[in-house]
């Protein structure tokens, strides 16, 4: 089969709603959008109380923070493999080679990118607004979460980094999902396995709904942050 | 007349240098104060300390009689003192949902907060402008916005930190008849400035601060 062979298949499965295709993209949503909804309160937390708070300590968390952005997808997969396997701490949990251990692995690579770009984002903020909060008589969270929403494109755009990050991660997901069909398997993993199995219009196609999906992403960021920083004329 | 605020012993420093050594402050109700002094004596600093902002060492702090820690307010006091940055941050939102904020941090409903709020903003005359994006303002607006955010609040003390500072001389009219307002029988006002217009207001008491301490 050639390319143009391939590709114009890969479209009839696309539009054709081929349930298999599309229920490895819904797998891929579906534990992608569940581990930004799972880390991300938390991560935001700590990325607000890193830029904002001063401890003892608080230079080495933002080093590593930083350093975990780029933490490589398949140790991530790794150590949660050993700590899921049946002889793992967490073996009793049943967890390997399931949707939750997917989602977890996610939580893990995507928590350090929505609490360093939060971070920097809070760090950007003018420190007038948070004093303004509390002056009119505002709690320390809700002084924070008033920060967080005058910077709420800054928010939005660590979620959308943590997203592009693991909606298109492969060691991870493959270690610790097991890539089983209607089941485990995920965008990235069933590209690799179709090609490997020179099955490749399944993988062309699903290779269009990852770069869509990405694009859409950053489409979506681009014109958040575009409405954040235009600073167009008011006119009563 | 009742000392809403009386504080012993405030000191502060920046690297290992004092920037305020002030053995006595008090601040008695129904007073305005002008603390006026040269750029960097620490005017600003005196009222951010006030207002719980800054930290510093102060010996004995009483708030209407009750002796408390200064860098620990409890949320009722604290929401007595109110503050406006020599500039003042906007809220991303109108002018209204900026004037609102205190009164939503209080729990006030819905209806009676925007009722204040209006009455706040005509008072400060920016009633036309409710609506208007608040970081969109002139300077001028957004301090009378700012002065119409702490005023529906109530507070007993006002510390305003250089008002006028920046204003062109119609927008330091209408802050300077503002704040003017401010005064009243149960009141603090204190402003910081080296504004010669509400230096001499009628009934201010000048405080004067000269390398971090009060000149008499």
């Amino acid at each position: 089969m050639d390319l143009l062979d391939t590709t114009r298949e890969a479209f009839r499965l696309l539009f054709s709603g081929d349930p298999t295709l599309w229920g490895i993209v819904w797998v891929s949503i579906k534990v992608s959008v569940l581990a930004l909804i799972l880390a991300g309160p938390l991560a935001v937390a700590v990325g607000f109380v890193l830029a904002h708070v001063a401890f003892p300590g608080r230079r080495l968390l933002v080093i590593l923070v930083q350093a975990f952005q780029s933490f490589p997808t398949v140790v991530v997969g790794l150590l949660l493999y050993l700590l899921l396997s049946r002889q793992g701490p967490l073996g009793a949990l049943h967890l390997l080679f399931t949707q939750p251990a997917m989602i977890l692995g996610q939580m893990v690579i995507a928590f350090p990118v929505l609490a360093a770009y939060t971070l920097t984002a809070v760090q950007g903020a003018d420190p007038r607004a948070h004093e303004t909060a509390a002056s009119l008589g505002a709690g320390r969270p809700r002084a924070a979460m008033t920060t967080l929403w005058e910077v709420r494109f800054g928010v939005m755009a660590a979620v959308f980094m943590g997203f592009g990050r693991i909606i298109s991660e492969i060691g991870c997901s493959l270690m610790v999902g097991g890539n089983i069909a209607g089941l485990t398997r995920n965008i990235p993993t069933a590209i690799a396995l179709e090609t490997s199995k020179g099955e490749f219009a399944q993988g062309v196609a699903l290779g269009i709904v990852l770069i869509v999906l990405a694009l859409a992403v950053n489409v979506t960021l681009a014109a958040v942050q575009g409405q954040g920083g235009m600073r167009r004329a008011w006119q009563p | 007349m009742a000392a809403v605020i009386e504080v012993t012993a405030l000191a502060r420093s920046w690297g290992g240098r004092p920037v305020l050594r002030i053995p006595q402050l008090v601040l008695d109700a129904g007073s305005s104060y002008v603390l006026s002094g040269d750029n960097g004596a620490g005017k600003s600093t005196l009222l951010r300390i006030l207002a719980g902002l800054q930290p510093a060492q102060v010996e004995r702090f009483a708030f209407e009689g009750n002796l408390l820690q200064l860098d620990r307010l409890p949320a009722p006091v604290r929401r007595q003192i109110g503050f406006v940055h020599q500039h003042p941050y906007m809220f991303s939102s109108s002018a209204l949902t900026n004037v609102e904020y205190g009164l939503r941090v209080r729990g006030i409903p819905r209806n009676r907060r925007e009722r204040l709020a209006h009455e706040a903003l005509a008072w400060a005359g920016m009633a036309e402008l409710a609506d208007a994006p608040a970081q969109r303002l002139s300077g001028g607006e957004q301090q009378r916005v700012a002065l119409a955010r702490v005023k529906v609040l109530s507070p007993r003390v006002y510390l305003l930190d250089e008002p006028t500072a920046n204003l062109d001389a119609d927008g330091r009219r209408r802050v300077i008849d503002l704040i003017a307002q401010l005064a009243a029988a149960d009141k603090v006002v204190v402003i910081a400035c080296h504004d010669l217009e509400m230096i001499n207001l009628p009934g201010v008491v000048r405080l004067h601060l000269e390398n971090g301490r009060l000149e008499p």
